[in-house]
């Protein structure tokens, strides 16, 4: 009887580590759920695609954040167009591999209310705002991985993101 | 063994617990790698449709460069400007074809918009090979170019449709390449056959064209030369952002950090309003030296019109005089959700700078100024010493291509894409029922530049 109840919980302790190491696996992997959400339509504005892609980019960086540093986001966006480092077009520099954490997972195609503050945010950005005074980087210092983004020169702090040229 | 007693003994080891638990073992283990064999399958999915995507909305981008670039060749004046004009729609049409190379659609759907899209490319540079040297276009070229721009107009139109299929989500990248191409086909059926030989040729990245207003987006010099003053503490600046909204409105102010990189140096501030809920605040930066308002942004929510457009403009000239920006006047306008962004720019007895260009965004509500954005004037704004023009404005006028109405006249300092200023006569004209805007230099007489105006229902836009 003794060996039976020794064998009772090895087995025991191996189930648990095997469902520890499922649930592991599934919790740090979680990205992937965005990835399976359906491509759901939504009301395309007419003619200013410029303003929904940049609408987007800035609902899959900056949902939460307060609308300056959703303007922000999109201004460093229009900067980056801009510099000769980046590339020269709204979509080169969005869909620029690796480049946006919303666009590698495909936040990006979260579809957006019409009426919300990102459009607004875009909008801003689209015709000059730009509270970020020429940044072309950002990051979230609670979520930065890259070690280099820290060498940048920061400017200033919005909301949750550091911004740096 | 027969198979019955096989399964009898399968399942009687199967009862034992080891055996057991090796199962269960092996059955997660197959799971883990196949959700982890999806999840790497998704994740290289979206890297391509992200690829998709931005080739084409490049083309999109490329193509309607291509149909203005025509337009605009078939209302300038001289020889040179033609030909220097079509170089550049020469190279937008390479673009453009280099990206349609990248769409997962079959070949032969898109071999008609692809050559449409070499033809035109090829026609624009041989053409301003021609009149590089100074020949006019003969008549037959100009139908030619006509013709080739209505082409690309409708391409154009058809591959905005296109885009917006798309992007509500009933075309999907993966389905185009298996359903097709029904939808590109249609695209493409408009285009023309035209015989013309294929030149090679390498090309450089060529920067998008404005759209928020004429030269509102052009290069700031190195050192701004609009910001006067001394340098202030931050209470000092606190006192002039006090001012700026006006000191009966505020209610608190508060300093959240400073800028000390160069070129332009500022402070901060969160600024809290009387009678309004307490997270409803401004933002405001303005400059460490002399506390000028650089950028202001106050987003409250605005949900009715009462004010009209022409009552906004003149409400802004007004706010901007009381705060110390005079001789103010509108320029352009785009108008949505209840506000109105108006740009400004300065004027020198009758000459409009656009270089000192600031923009205020009005809440068409009340008439109250939401938006602030004055880095054109920071960086530029100077009193200039402005010569006489060298030529008069009828002499001006002379220059601009007959097939043009001219509908107004002014004179007008714009930037240059060197950082540099132009002395200019301003024409507004129509030509084939689009209005445009003609440059001419008023010291050398030389066109300088031409931007359409689209006039849509909530503004007008120019390019």
């Amino acid at each position: 009887m003794k060996r039976f109840d020794i064998k009772n919980i090895k087995n025991k302790i191996v189930f648990l580590l095997l469902a520890v190491i499922l649930v592991y696996f599934l919790a740090t992997q979680l990205g992937f759920r965005k990835i399976m959400m359906p491509d759901t339509a939504y009301a395309q504005g007419k003619g200013i695609s410029d303003e929904q892609l940049l609408a987007r980019v800035i609902n899959g960086e900056a949902r939460g954040e307060p609308y300056e540093g959703q303007v922000a986001v999109g201004a460093v966006v229009l900067n980056r167009v801009r510099d000769p480092r980046f590339p020269n077009t709204l979509a080169g520099v969005i869909y620029q591999p690796g480049a946006f954490t919303a666009v590698s997972d495909g936040q990006i195609n979260v579809p957006i209310d019409p009426n919300s503050t990102v459009v607004k945010a875009a909008r801003d950005a689209l015709n000059g705002w730009d509270p970020t005074n020429g940044c072309v980087y950002y990051w979230n210092p609670e979520t930065a991985t890259s070690k280099w983004i820290w060498s940048r020169q920061i400017v200033k702090k919005i909301g949750k993101h550091y911004f740096a040229k | 063994m027969s198979i019955r007693e096989k399964l009898l003994d399968f399942k009687r080891r199967l009862s034992d617990r080891k055996m057991y638990s090796i199962v269960i073992v092996v059955i997660a283990a197959v799971a883990i790698w196949g959700l982890y064999q999806y999840k790497h399958a998704a994740d290289l999915r979206q890297k391509l449709d992200n690829q998709y995507n931005r080739a084409f909305y490049d083309m999109i981008g490329y193509v309607n460069n291509v149909e203005t670039l025509l337009l605009k060749s078939l209302i300038t004046s001289t020889p040179e400007r033609t030909s220097a004009i079509l170089q550049e729609a020469w190279r937008q049409a390479n673009f453009a074809q280099a990206y349609l190379g990248q769409l997962p659609v079959a070949q032969d759907v898109l071999a008609n918009t692809s050559k449409f899209l070499t033809q035109v490319g090829d026609y624009a540079y041989s053409l301003s090979n021609n009149t590089m040297s100074g020949r006019n276009l003969s008549d037959e070229e100009y139908e030619t170019l006509q013709n080739l721009h209505g082409f690309a107009a409708s391409l154009g139109n058809s591959l905005n449709e296109l885009q917006d299929q798309i992007n509500a989500g009933r075309i999907k990248w993966g389905e185009l390449e298996q359903k097709g191409t029904a939808v590109f086909q249609k695209a493409s059926a408009n285009v023309t056959a035209q015989q013309f030989e294929n030149i090679d040729k390498t090309f450089q990245e060529y920067p998008r064209l404005i759209y928020d207003g004429p030269f509102s987006d052009h290069l700031v010099t190195a050192q701004p030369k609009g910001i006067t003053g001394d340098m202030l503490t931050v209470e000092e600046a606190k006192e002039k952002v006090i001012e700026f909204f006006g000191r009966d409105k505020v209610e608190s102010v508060e300093n959240t950090g400073k800028n000390d990189t160069e070129p332009i140096k500022t402070y901060s501030f969160t600024v809290k309003f009387k009678n309004a809920p307490d997270d409803q605040t401004a933002s405001i930066d303005v400059t460490q030296k002399g506390g000028h308002p650089f950028w202001m942004i106050y987003n409250r929510p605005v949900n009715e019109k009462k004010i009209g457009i022409d009552e906004a403009k003149a409400l802004g000239k007004e706010f901007l005089a009381s705060r110390g920006f005079p001789n103010m006047v509108d320029t352009y306008y785009l108008s949505e959700d209840n506000t109105a962004t108006i740009n400004y720019a300065y004027k020198q007895e009758d000459v409009v700078i656009y270089p000192d260009l600031i923009k205020l965004k009005i809440a068409l509500d009340t008439g109250e100024v939401i938006g602030f954005e004055g880095k054109g004037y920071l960086f530029s704004h100077t009193e200039r010493n402005i010569p006489e023009p060298a030529i008069t404005m009828e002499q001006a006028r002379a220059m601009i291509s007959k097939r043009v109405d001219i509908l107004s006249a002014g004179l007008a300092i714009i930037p240059t894409d060197y950082k540099t200023e132009l002395f200019t006569y301003e024409f507004k004209g129509r030509y084939n029922n689009q209005d445009f805007l003609v440059y001419i230099n008023a010291l050398t007489g030389k066109e300088e530049n031409v931007l359409f105006i689209i006039n849509t229902p909530n503004g007008i836009l120019t390019m």
